[in-house]
């Protein structure tokens, strides 16, 4: 039963905050204070420089014991700030924290307004709307839920690898899930790291095998989430594992498979070359794969086009068994407590510019194409031969593409500018060719990158200011590229004579973002990265409890950033997991029983599946664990029988009176 | 149509937008945002003649300089191509909006206007045309049309396609060619059309782009009229010009026809089409996108679906295409400017285009606008090239493989 109400003989206590000249600057804090004093029910009303404040807290404390206060108002800032200081303000005075109510007398007048006097109104009617509905506030508790100690991690790039390892490293269990047939992301693909120029697979591998080796991780390649159900602390999460045609557990990595497939030359474009090599039906992705295991491609494997082939991998394979061709895809349950999405990101699609020939002209790359051609690995053991088998006598690089611009992208990718030099210094050191960077603006915002900017101009890199326009066949026909381009420090056109062009293509979503941000109930921001619960001081965190952001997902970042954010992802979920619980506000919403019709309306519009429909009482049934207290039930039901903690109607309707009330 | 959506735009500019006042419009504010990213001066026809490309232009106007620009003649050398507007990353409406502003005033200050222009912007007020011919002739050539082609003055019942014919059409003997072929197209596929004949005056965008804003106003005022006397469900215009001109120009004086240029025209038409295209060809032939049709207006699969429906022609492309596409150097007062051009020893566009075209090993030129036909059939010529490559409208090549 509730309690109580009290329906206000006195006892509320109402604090103007100056804010320093925040508020004092354009409302009058004294006229506030001698109208909130004369409100009914209000037994004391100061203003204080800064409510927030020590001393100012200490105030409020004080006058809960001394005069007996049973309600408390704040008039200051967003109750985003500052709500939960002053119910703990409330709460050690004594009182229970809901008896407590903020007026946004910052944002919602201050910050809003001009004109002091009308301001000073407005504030009037906002601090007597919230004195005549504190007087019905009821106590409320808040609720804990335990969390779950095991971690899921989506996306095995160097974010998922490095949340993974932290956490595993701190005892907890991590369930890594990857799409693809290994981890290592786009990290793996790259040659060398700027600005060190460290060897990425020397620097990535190392940690793909210890994800593989550690005893708290369970590495889930070939695998995607399908469905989360739950909250924070107990997630039961779906996991669909595609067949790999290859047994995990019985594979030795020998890749002798390879070797005897009946295919003697491999004939499939690599995807993890950029399709700029080739590889067989049967195959790894890389030699430092993790796992190692072969992987069977259905589409071209001869086996599952025909059902007749001799299956030389399985006679070679021998004993080990390792080749099962009737491997089934297999869904997965499993419960935790906590999620860090790290899904990483899509490089801009180059043939979107028309006018750069990507896919035109044989000799336009991309960024990533060309880590693919310097790399020792790569489908040209690292020497840049173009497609028509020619070394390059000169190569233009251009900044920006699919970045700063209306036309694609808005936002700058960040990375784009460092990556152009070291892909600069990286082909000059490989062919010695002139190479030319089409630059728009030069970002070297971080440590070691502006060093590094001056090392690559030292080896003699030509830098144009200016974003190239055009590219197309000279006509003068003798195989070269023109790049035609305002050099703008020059003030004149260029045409630059080219045999590559390197497109610095920019980071966009994953091309799936959107489904991914709906299975997991996230936010995106406008270009379609999730979105962060507060861009500076909630970096990792989401809209969703228990759900942390890491690396390219949440934006275009370089390789140190993603580290340190996946650092502090895992760090956030150790918080949550170390205290072993987490606290719920009280603003769920219930049904009362006897006015419930049990016309269902409210169940498919709880955006958080917490509505069910008790079959004998044919009621509609509120998961108090699961409300969030959005009240999108309690607006829709047609007979008004749901009623939501601090927004029940009588609370709602008295503060509307009060805030039309006219003084 | 299935293309790219670079640099369209879809809003017309503040009719009402001036030099002094562009920070209270947002396309005004835009301009501001410029990076001098130089793309502006890269992908210009002429940006390597140019003094003060549109990048300097920003430049000088944040500086609070523009009087320096005003001075130099450099931005006569503007084709109103869109080539600009279509590639700048910040979205800045250059060729709509801030360089007919500039130009206005450095037309103002020339100490004479090239000759030709005069001449061509004087006959237009006069006559209604820029070739100075009477205006009591513009409907001359539907006495040779073949077909019956119904003149709304004449004949003022209400009718499906109000056919905008415009000055080149109408007028210039291989323009009227087209004309008669339109008509005939038409006439074959059932379309219920008719003309307004010698009442229709020049729609005047050309006129707009070089700045001359009374002239363009009175042209815009008197067709507005004109077409305001008669009952039509759709406008169907040959030229690009007058359709950039009535869709993002007339709609300032409540243009809100139903409006097509002739080829996305056709297009729809083209299950009916097919069938009749009977005539086998065997060239080979290659598009030019015009600018304000293309870049403009992001018409580019339309053209292209006509050509290849011709059983028989191969359609090539040349390097420059689509939003990439080549100025024949007629917009923007450009095709009044030839002369002065040559004096100043610049290579012309047109010339430029053709050698391109001729490259792809084409016979034939395709082209969808009137001024096109003239200036690459000139240039085919100046360079040689006149046994090689003829220049077709689309519409002529439709009537040639319909037999009609």
């Amino acid at each position: 039963m509730p309690e109580p109400k009290d329906t206000g003989s006195g006892g509320i206590g109402v604090y103007v905050c100056h804010c320093g000249t925040n508020i004092a600057g354009t409302v009058d804090v004294n006229a506030l204070t001698e109208y909130a004093a004369t409100l009914p029910g209000v037994t004391v009303a100061r203003n204080y420089k800064y409510a927030c404040s020590t001393p100012g807290q200490e105030l409020i404390k004080r006058d809960i014991h001394e005069l007996n206060l049973t309600r408390v108002v704040v008039a200051a800032c967003s109750p985003c700030l500052h709500e939960k200081t002053f119910r703990n303000v409330t709460s050690e005075g004594g009182l229970n924290p809901y008896y407590f109510h903020m007026v946004n007398l910052r944002e919602h007048d201050s910050w809003v307004h001009t004109d002091k006097k009308a301001a000073t109104e407005k504030g009037k009617d906002l601090i007597r709307a919230a004195v005549r509905r504190v007087r019905l506030h009821r106590p409320l508790e808040r609720k804990r839920v335990s969390i779950d100690p095991n971690v899921l991690i989506v996306g095995g790039g160097i974010a998922g690898i490095h949340a993974a390892l932290t956490l595993a490293n701190a005892g907890k269990h991590v369930y890594l899930v990857e799409r693809d047939a290994t981890i290592g992301g786009h990290m793996a693909m790259f040659d060398k790291t700027f600005p060190t120029l460290d060897c990425a697979a020397c620097i990535l591998t190392p940690k793909m095998t210890a994800v593989k080796s550690h005893p708290n991780i369970t590495l889930w390649t070939l695998s995607e989430v399908t469905q989360v159900d739950g909250y924070v602390g107990n997630y039961k999460i779906t996991v669909k594992r595609k067949p790999r045609y290859v047994l995990e557990d019985a594979c030795v990595g020998c890749m002798e498979c390879i070797d005897a497939c009946v295919y003697k030359q491999a004939k499939v474009p690599d995807e993890f070359n950029m399709y700029l090599g080739k590889r067989k039906p049967i195959y790894i992705p890389f030699p430092q794969a993790v796992p190692q295991v072969v992987v069977i491609d259905r589409e071209s494997c001869i086996e599952f086009k025909s059902g007749k082939c001799k299956k030389t991998c399985v006679e070679v394979c021998a004993d080990r068994k390792a080749i099962d061709f009737q491997q089934q895809e297999k869904t997965e349950t499993i419960d935790v407590g906590t999620i860090i999405l790290a899904t990483g990101f899509f490089t801009f699609n180059a043939t979107r510019i028309p006018y750069y020939g990507y896919g035109t002209y044989p000799n336009v790359y991309t960024g990533l194409e060309v880590e693919r051609l310097v790399n020792a690995a790569g489908p040209t053991s690292g020497e840049i031969i173009l497609r028509d088998n020619r070394k390059p006598k000169a190569v233009g690089i251009v900044h920006c593409v699919g970045s700063r611009d209306e036309n694609t992208n808005r936002y700058c990718s960040r990375v784009c500018c460092m990556y152009s030099l070291k892909l600069a210094h990286l082909i000059k050191e490989k062919t010695d060719a002139e190479v030319f960077n089409f630059y728009i603006d030069m970002r070297t915002p971080g440590k070691g990158f502006e060093e590094f900017y001056n090392r690559v101009a030292e080896e003699g890199t030509h830098f144009i200011r200016g974003r190239v326009a055009d590219i197309y066949p000279d006509p003068a026909g003798d195989g070269h590229l023109l790049m035609c381009a305002e050099d703008t420090l020059m003030g004149t056109v260029r045409k630059i004579p080219v045999d590559m062009v390197v497109l610095s293509t920019g980071l966009e979503p994953q091309p799936d973002a959107q489904e991914v941000r709906r299975r997991f109930h996230l936010s995106c921001s406008g270009e379609g990265f999730f979105l962060e619960r507060h861009p500076k001081l909630a970096p990792v965190s989401t809209f969703t409890d228990g759900i942390f952001l890491a690396g390219c997902c949440q934006g275009p970042k370089d390789i140190p950033d993603t580290v340190a954010q996946a650092g502090a992802a895992a760090a956030e979920a150790l918080a949550l997991i170390d205290i072993g619980y987490i606290e719920q506000e009280p603003y769920t919403a219930q049904v009362l029983e006897e006015v419930c019709s049990g016309c269902k309306t409210c169940i498919p519009l709880c955006p958080y599946q917490a509505i069910s429909f008790v079959e004998e009482k044919k009621k509609a049934e509120i998961n108090e664990v699961l409300c969030k207290g959005c009240g999108t039930c309690v607006a829709s039901c047609p007979s008004g029988s749901i009623q939501q903690n601090l927004f029940e109607d009588e609370e709602i309707f008295e503060e509307v009176e009060g805030l039309l009330a006219y003084a | 149509m299935g293309t790219a959506n670079h640099g369209v735009f879809s809003l017309p500019p503040p009719i009402d937008i001036s030099l002094e006042n562009l920070a209270e419009f947002p396309e005004g504010r835009r301009v501001l945002t410029c990076i001098q990213c130089g793309t502006c001066a890269g992908t210009c026809p002429y940006g390597e003649l140019m003094q003060y490309p549109p990048r300097r232009i920003i430049g000088m106007l944040r500086a609070g300089e523009l009087e320096k620009v005003f001075t130099s003649d450099s931005l006569l050398n503007c084709v109103a191509c869109y080539a600009c507007t279509a590639k700048c990353p910040r979205g800045i409406d250059l060729t709509g909006v801030l360089l007919p502003l500039v130009k206005e005033q450095v037309l103002l200050r020339l100490p004479e206007m090239p000759a030709e222009l005069q001449r061509a912007l004087e006959n237009k007020l006069r006559y209604g045309n820029p070739m100075g011919e009477s205006p009591r002739k513009r409907a001359a050539w539907v006495k040779t049309a073949g077909v019956p082609v119904r003149i709304l003055h004449e004949d003022p019942r209400p009718v499906d396609v109000l056919w905008f014919v415009e000055c080149y059409s109408s007028y210039y003997p291989r323009g009227q060619q087209c004309a008669r072929a339109t008509a005939k197209v038409f006439h074959a596929l059932g379309v219920d059309f008719a003309i307004l004949g010698n009442e229709e005056k020049c729609a005047g965008e050309c006129g707009r782009l070089s700045w001359e804003r009374g002239l363009y106003n009175t042209l815009m005022e008197y067709n507005m009229l004109v077409l305001g006397k008669y009952q039509f469900k759709l406008i169907v215009t040959s030229c690009p010009h007058a359709y950039d001109a009535f869709r993002y120009r007339y709609t300032a004086l409540r243009f809100n026809y139903d409006l097509r240029h002739t080829i996305p025209f056709l297009t729809q038409y083209l299950d009916r089409l097919k069938p009749r295209l009977r005539r086998k060809v065997s060239y080979k032939v290659t598009y030019h996108d015009s600018c304000c049709l293309g870049r403009h207006s992001s018409v580019y699969e339309e053209p292209r679906m006509l050509l290849q429906a011709i059983p028989g022609g191969k359609l090539v492309e040349m390097t420059h295409n689509r939003v990439n596409t080549i100025c024949c150097g007629g917009g923007g007062g450009g095709m009044w400017l030839d002369t002065y051009y040559k004096a100043k020893g610049y290579e012309r566009l047109s010339e430029r285009r053709v050698k391109e075209a001729v490259a792809t090993g084409a016979d034939v030129l395709a082209v969808a606008c009137p001024y096109e036909i003239s200036r690459f059939e000139d240039a085919l010529k100046v360079l040689g090239y006149e046994k090689k490559m003829i220049v077709r409208d689309i519409v002529e090549l439709l009537a040639e493989a319909m037999e009609v």
